[in-house]
């Protein structure tokens, strides 16, 4: 690897530092990519397979409660994987209750341990994290774990956790930098609260938890948590999953709450204060009422805040470098080839403005983006349809447009919606909700009655969402779809 | 070491030390394994021994003639999770590399000096 230069050894660098002419004409790498999550990994590992020489940064500055990860990004280690065995996990004490009815008689209670859970799922992500690196150093990708900062147009510092600094330099670079949890600002956020960034590592039983928020991060975390048979409160600012089909929210919503999760609506969170000293130990929230004066408090042994994430790229040098952000947000504005404003320098992933924050969409991104570069491709990355699962205990599955979004853009009177209740067979026997699985497609009556929009709220909502998201995007009409035999017995011939 | 309880007895022998450990099927009387991966692997990972960190332990472990490894329950797949040989892995951590990835030098070395 690369020693720090000297001045003496290199005089070109030092003149490139200082925001001097020239830039050398040998980098040492063809490709430096920020951020070594679902879209840095992809596009690093496509360019190697091209021969490029590629260095992969990443580097997890730890979260208020010390929490730290290994090589993967958010998906990997604090967003999907977990997230999604967590859930499962719910589902299979569900699966537990509802066996009896089936006939599995077992006469002890049966209770879930979090460690337990939690060391399977932290194990899985660690093979995760030992087989990403594998996977780069097999294509001699170097990967170094260290934080990326633009020093100069062509050059990167890298600082690893030893505080040692690094200089490369490289002829592209693509910015893959991800985002982190949003704290509230309030008293008491940073010491007491936890975030997504702990949850799932977290070393001891939450307890009693408040989770602050209405995003699919919250109401995805409140649903397994309760599923797991902790008690779980939520409070919500205003509206739940915006951005999301309001109707299908709603629905979700109703279903936490008639099954064990209790909802506070438009509070927000003023203090936090400890109480008890603990793991868990015991906290006090203070919540403002967001339409009177209203003050409530309410004690848990853990808050959980998920109010949203920022992009990380304000501390990585982006103004040395002229590369613009949307400064309220965070945001890097990119044209549809992932260039910023400045040709040399691409960016993939959640940090875009306007594109859809999904590792997927990530991944095809920068799969694409190095196709381009490397090996003269010229197809794009279509954030069109993209199909989406939100994994409350009520799975949710769309893709295309919300109902809302559809009457805005094509008029009430274009739009047909067709829907449907529907009860799941193996809900049946043990007398499970027989009116809260739903379907609906929207339909636009100027184009042939072309399906735009495909929800569905369900078990296993996100299998059966893929496949219609192909046929969507392969132009599906509601006749195609009338003309489809369904499979009998499952959700999906609704 | 020679068959699951030897091995599992050594290993919790150096408790508290890191635990390198390379299975390979059992060898004939001209000291051959019956598992051709494996005689491939095992000149690579000695070459690299000298790059174990300070107080780690290195085991050698034969798990037994391909009968017995065939076995779907055998105790080193069903307890050590292995899932084939050679295999070459840090005890108690996911780190692990399997079969061909144990002729890549590069990889071993990896597995020796990083954390």
């Amino acid at each position: 690897s690369v020693q720090a230069h000297k001045e003496e050894d290199n005089p070109e660098k030092t003149m490139e530092v200082n925001g001097l002419t020239p830039v050398p004409d040998s980098y040492d790498y063809d490709l430096i990519v920020i951020g070594g999550g679902s879209g840095g990994l992809a596009a690093a590992k496509e360019a190697a397979k091209y021969g490029k020489k590629v260095m992969v940064l990443d580097f997890v500055t730890p979260t208020p409660q010390g929490s730290s990860w290994g090589l993967g990004g958010t998906c990997v280690n604090v967003g999907c994987i977990p997230k999604k065995l967590m859930h499962q996990a719910a589902l299979l004490g569900q699966a537990l209750q509802d066996s009896r009815k089936f006939g599995w008689q077992f006469t002890e209670e049966v209770k879930h341990n979090w460690m337990t859970m939690t060391e399977s799922v932290q194990n899985y992500i660690g093979s995760l994290n030992w087989g990403y690196r594998v996977a780069l150093r097999d294509t001699k990708v170097t990967y170094e774990n260290a934080y990326g900062e633009f020093v100069g147009p062509h050059t990167i510092k890298a600082t690893n956790k030893k505080g040692i600094e690094k200089l490369y330099t490289a002829e592209k670079f693509i910015i893959a930098t991800g985002e982190r949890p949003r704290y509230l600002g309030i008293p008491g956020d940073k010491e007491y609260c936890i975030s997504s960034d702990d949850l799932f590592s977290l070393p001891y039983c939450p307890g009693k938890t408040l989770v602050v928020g209405a995003s699919y991060v919250a109401l995805e975390c409140a649903g397994f948590l309760a599923g797991l048979g902790l008690d779980v409160t939520v409070m919500v600012r205003s509206i739940l999953l915006r951005g999301f089909d309001q109707d299908m929210a709603n629905k979700i919503g109703e279903y936490m709450e008639e099954h064990g999760v209790n909802f506070i609506r438009e509070f927000v969170p003023i203090k936090v204060e400890q109480v008890e000293e603990g793991t868990p130990g015991l906290l006090k929230v203070t919540a403002k009422s967001t339409t009177g004066d209203q003050i409530i408090e309410g004690e848990y042994n853990t808050v959980l805040l998920a109010i949203g994430r920022d992009p990380c790229t304000r501390k990585i040098g982006l103004d040395k470098v002229g590369v613009n952000i949307n400064e309220k947000t965070g945001k890097i504005p990119v044209n549809d080839e992932e260039q910023t404003n400045v040709p040399h320098i691409y960016a993939v992933g959640d940090i875009l403005q306007g594109k859809l924050e999904l590792t997927p969409v990530a991944i095809q991104a920068g799969r694409l983006l190095v196709r381009r570069l490397y090996a003269g491709a010229t197809t794009k990355c279509d954030y069109v349809n993209v199909p989406t699962t939100v994994f409350t205990p009520l799975e949710y599955g769309a893709c295309g447009y919300s109902e809302e979004t559809a009457v805005e853009k094509f008029g009430e009177e274009n739009i047909e919606v067709y829907h449907s209740n529907f009860w799941p067979l193996e809900w049946t026997v043990p007398s499970r909700d027989n009116n809260k699985c739903y379907a609906k497609i929207i339909c636009n009556i100027q184009d042939n009655e072309r399906v735009i929009g495909f929800h569905v709220l369900g078990p296993n909502a996100g299998e059966v969402t893929q496949g219609f998201a192909a046929a969507i995007k392969c132009g599906l009409t509601k006749e195609q779809l009338d003309n489809t035999i369904g499979i009998h017995p499952v959700c999906a011939e609704v | 070491v020679r068959g699951y309880p030897e091995f599992m007895r050594t290993a919790q022998s150096y408790h508290g030390r890191p635990i390198f450990a390379l299975f390979c099927g059992d060898k004939d009387a001209e000291g051959r394994s019956w598992c051709p991966d494996c005689v491939t692997a095992e000149p690579v990972v000695r070459k690299e021994l000298h790059n174990l960190p300070d107080q780690s332990v290195f085991i050698y472990c034969l798990v037994g003639d391909r009968a017995y490894w065939k076995d779907p329950n055998n105790e080193f797949r069903r307890n050590l999770k292995l899932t084939g040989v050679p295999t070459l892995l840090k005890y108690g951590t996911p780190q692990k590399l399997v079969e061909e990835e144990c002729f890549k030098a590069e990889l071993v070395r990896m597995l020796f000096t990083e954390d």
